[in-house]
């Protein structure tokens, strides 16, 4: 700072040369960069360029990552052109509603146009880590010709690639380091993608592939384990056996995470030994995850890792209470918690007692259609894992029914919430014993939980509820909401009383154009807005992007729907204009 | 289908809303959110599940992917929407867990006058209700469903019904047998016009 002021103090023309600014003993530009080089974080990194001119290319010139939360947002002109040396690239593309089916197919976020721009100005890519992204086999060809370098993938949620795109990464991309599907559509074709790799091939660190369905050739998949000495993380899908788990432990008793294959299979006693004593060979084990078709006699082989255990992901896992009882016993350090709701009250009870140390639960529904008499969790399993976990921060919890007065008393056992996620099923289920609203319960949360940085609301409620977010939530980036409120004065609220929001989703809400048009001044300061399925209409869509041109305002329309109404609008702020490959489908007003 | 949906929204509103709303500002439209139990019972005679209790009723009303805001009642692609939009679990997740019995039965869905078929695993659904929803949004089209009884068919090529070959060969409307029955009996599916049957 300090070279800076020295600076403007000499009234420095614009032709002043780099001695002068070398004799008033400013850092030079090869220091400066060395030293905001060294800074990680986004946020610091974007307040450093606004210092000044000589900051801002120091810190251009230095950046090897870049995080784009919503490709649209900038083009890959733009992007590099600001930076020339970027190493890791990550992009989001579609909005977070896609995940749910309210995104039609072919919207976009096409990675291949960026691949093309990057193959020419950053030939010395390394990462690549995508959400909600399209890929196609094609770009995967594409990018593992393109870039020597090439250490790392990561798609997550993507579409539009088959194992043939894996299987082009596998056979070029001689650094890699790293190669993670996850949650993807992906066509299961061929089963020899893991053959792809060379014989020669020794780094990779990180292998994930759980999602795939069809077998792969374990032969090769062993064979790719025992070479590659440094893997550090392996998840599997379900084609793998307990005995080919067995025989991959034992070449790779040095992962930290692990998912495993199915856990289901008839083992000889032998075999249930030598699995067993796989497992407590693997001394660095933090995460656990997998466990597709469990048998549960077979868990016992696991407690001799569960002690280091730090994130137990037992998403896909349907566990009894009994059974997740008996496994928490050994599992004192665990962190993150990952279940499904057939564990019951029962089994989070279990939770709150042997997990002292958890951080975040995540509760998903076994069924979530089910009609009646359904099980799952309630408001007592909430209450009794807030009471035994206290440091609890991160909570994704789908029930049936709730309480005002339980999720008060979760929020008092554990204040610290950043992250609260609340789904009732049934859409505007009021609180089963008081018939009231769920206002309070989210009011509690607002209220209690200063540190609140992410949001989702459910069961019936008012505009009350919104009025107590815009009122106490200072701190909220993201909101989530759906089938809530009464009129647009919940949603203004909202505009106007949090000042770090930064992505509001929201459907089947009565929001209308009033509301939309009262953050007219907000949504550029926000990364995105989703409204679907509410009370917004074509010509308020259009005032709004009349009214802010720097902002993108689409409209996705459906078939035989009313011209007049916006069913489903995106609205996100943008440097790089309005779409070029916008669907038919997608109206950029 | 349209008529079909505008009855069930007759129904929903005509029933004064329930005590509970006794709190706060004036709820207009969160009163189609409230499930009301003299609407439960008739609904089910309009394609809708048939178990009526209070609560089911919205989440029946949105596995047929109907949006409860008045205004989008009268849209037929609403309907043809998934079901899979509420509640917010990613399909990957919701396919895993129904598939955790790692038992899965792939048949061969066709639709008339396409000649290149689709697959669809039936046991990643529970019910007629599921599997025609999904169904109707792979093909695109408004497939009937199966166990409503007089309909007022929308007129024109767009409508089409259901059919399954069964082991012995022949070709049936779905929707006749308890679910489980059809599972067993199942070989192929086709997706026929309705004016064809």
């Amino acid at each position: 700072m300090e070279c800076c002021n020295k600076r403007r103090m000499m009234k420095e023309s614009p032709e002043s040369n780099f001695m002068n600014r070398r004799g008033s003993s400013c850092f030079p530009d090869e220091v400066l960069e060395r030293v905001i080089g060294m800074l990680k974080s986004r946020k610091d990194r974007s307040s450093v360029s606004l210092v000044c001119k000589e900051w801002y290319n120091a810190e251009r010139w230095s950046r090897r990552n870049v995080f784009i939360g919503n490709c649209y947002s900038v083009s890959p002109e733009i992007l590099t052109r600001r930076f020339p040396n970027i190493r890791s690239v990550t992009l989001k593309g579609k909005p977070r509603f896609s995940d749910f089916n309210l995104v039609p197919a072919n919207w976009g976020a096409d990675i291949h146009f960026w691949l093309v721009v990057f193959a020419e100005k950053y030939p010395f890519l390394e990462e690549l880590r995508l959400k909600r992204m399209t890929v196609s086999d094609e770009s995967l060809k594409f990018l593992a010709r393109s870039f020597p370098n090439f250490k790392a993938i990561s798609l997550q949620n993507c579409d539009g690639f088959s194992t043939d795109g894996l299987a082009a990464i596998a056979a070029d991309c001689k650094n890699l380091t790293e190669l993670d599907i996850q949650e993807n559509v992906i066509d299961d074709k061929n089963d020899n993608w893991l053959t792809c790799f060379p014989e020669s091939f020794t780094s990779l660190e990180v292998l994930n592939f759980s999602i795939l369905h069809n077998d792969v050739n374990f032969d090769a998949l062993e064979k790719l384990v025992t070479r590659c000495k440094s893997l550090k993380t392996l998840k599997l899908n379900k084609s793998i056996t307990l005995e080919q788990l067995q025989r991959l432990l034992f070449r790779a008793p040095q992962l930290c995470e692990l998912g495993t294959g199915s856990f289901s299979q008839e083992l000889t006693t032998q075999q249930y030994s030598e699995l067993e004593s796989a497992f407590s060979n693997c001394k660095n084990l933090n995460t656990l995850s997998g466990l597709w078709v469990v048998t549960p006699q077979y868990l016992p082989v696991l407690y001799p890792a569960c002690a280091n255990l730090t994130f137990l992901n037992f998403s896909y896992a349907p566990l009894d209470s009994d059974d997740i009882a008996k496994l928490l016993v050994h599992c004192a350090n665990i962190r993150r918690l990952w279940v499904v709701d057939t564990i019951e009250d029962k089994g989070l009870e279990a939770v709150g007692t042997h997990c002292p140390l958890l951080e975040e639960l995540r509760v998903f529904p076994a069924d979530p259609f089910a009609e009646g008499d359904a099980r799952g969790v309630t408001d007592s399993g909430f209450i009794a894992v807030s009471q035994g976990c206290r440091n609890l921060h991160y909570v994704l919890y789908f029930c049936r029914h709730m309480t005002n007065a339980a999720v008060a008393t979760v929020v008092q056992n554990c204040p610290d919430f950043t992250h609260f996620r609340l789904c009732i099923m049934n859409p505007g289920q009021p609180d089963y014993r008081t018939s009231e609203p769920m206002d309070e319960a989210f009011g509690a949360v607002v209220k209690t939980c200063s540190k609140l940085q992410r949001l989702a609301i459910s069961g019936l409620l008012t505009d009350l509820t919104f009025e107590y977010i815009g009122k106490y939530a200072k701190n909220l980036e993201t909101l989530s909401v759906a089938f809530a409120g009464s009129s647009d004065w919940g949603m203004q609220c909202v505009l106007e009383g949090c000042p770090k929001l930064r992505k509001l989703e929201i459907r089947d809400c009565p929001f209308g154009n009033a509301a939309l048009l009262s953050g007219l001044e907000k949504y550029e300061s926000m990364r995105s807005l989703w409204m679907s399925d509410c009370k917004v209409t074509m010509n308020g869509c259009r005032l709004l992007a009349k009214e802010m041109p720097r902002l993108n305002v689409e409209v996705i329309k459906e078939d035989g729907s009313d011209d007049s109404q916006a069913e489903r609008v995106y609205v996100y702020r943008s440097v790089a204009g309005p779409r070029r490959d916008a669907p038919p489908f997608v109206l950029t007003l | 289908m349209e008529e079909m949906v505008m009855a069930t929204l007759d129904l929903i509103t005509a029933s004064p809303h329930s005590s509970s709303s006794s709190s706060s500002s004036p709820t207009t439209d969160n009163n189609n959110n409230h499930p009301s139990s003299s609407s439960s019972s008739s609904s089910s005679s309009l394609c809708l599940s048939s178990i009526s209790t209070r609560r089911t009723d919205l989440s029946t009303d949105l596995r047929l992917g109907l949006s409860l805001s008045p205004s989008h009642y009268s849209t037929p692609s609403r309907e043809q929407r998934s079901s899979f939009d509420w509640p917010p679990v990613k399909s990957t997740l919701r396919c895993t867990l129904v598939e955790k019995s790692q038992i899965s039965q792939f048949v061969k869905v066709y639709m008339e006058g396409i000649p290149i078929g689709r697959k669809l695993n039936l046991l990643a659904h529970h019910n007629y209700h599921a599997l025609v929803k999904a169904l109707a949004n792979m093909f695109r089209t408004t497939i009937l469903c199966p166990d409503s009884h007089q309909l007022p068919l929308i007129s024109g090529n767009n409508v089409h019904v259901l059919t399954y070959e069964d082991q012995e060969g022949d070709w049936m409307m779905v929707g006749d047998v308890p679910w489980e029955m059809f599972l067993t009996s199942v070989k192929k599916l086709k997706i026929t016009r309705a004016d064809r049957c």
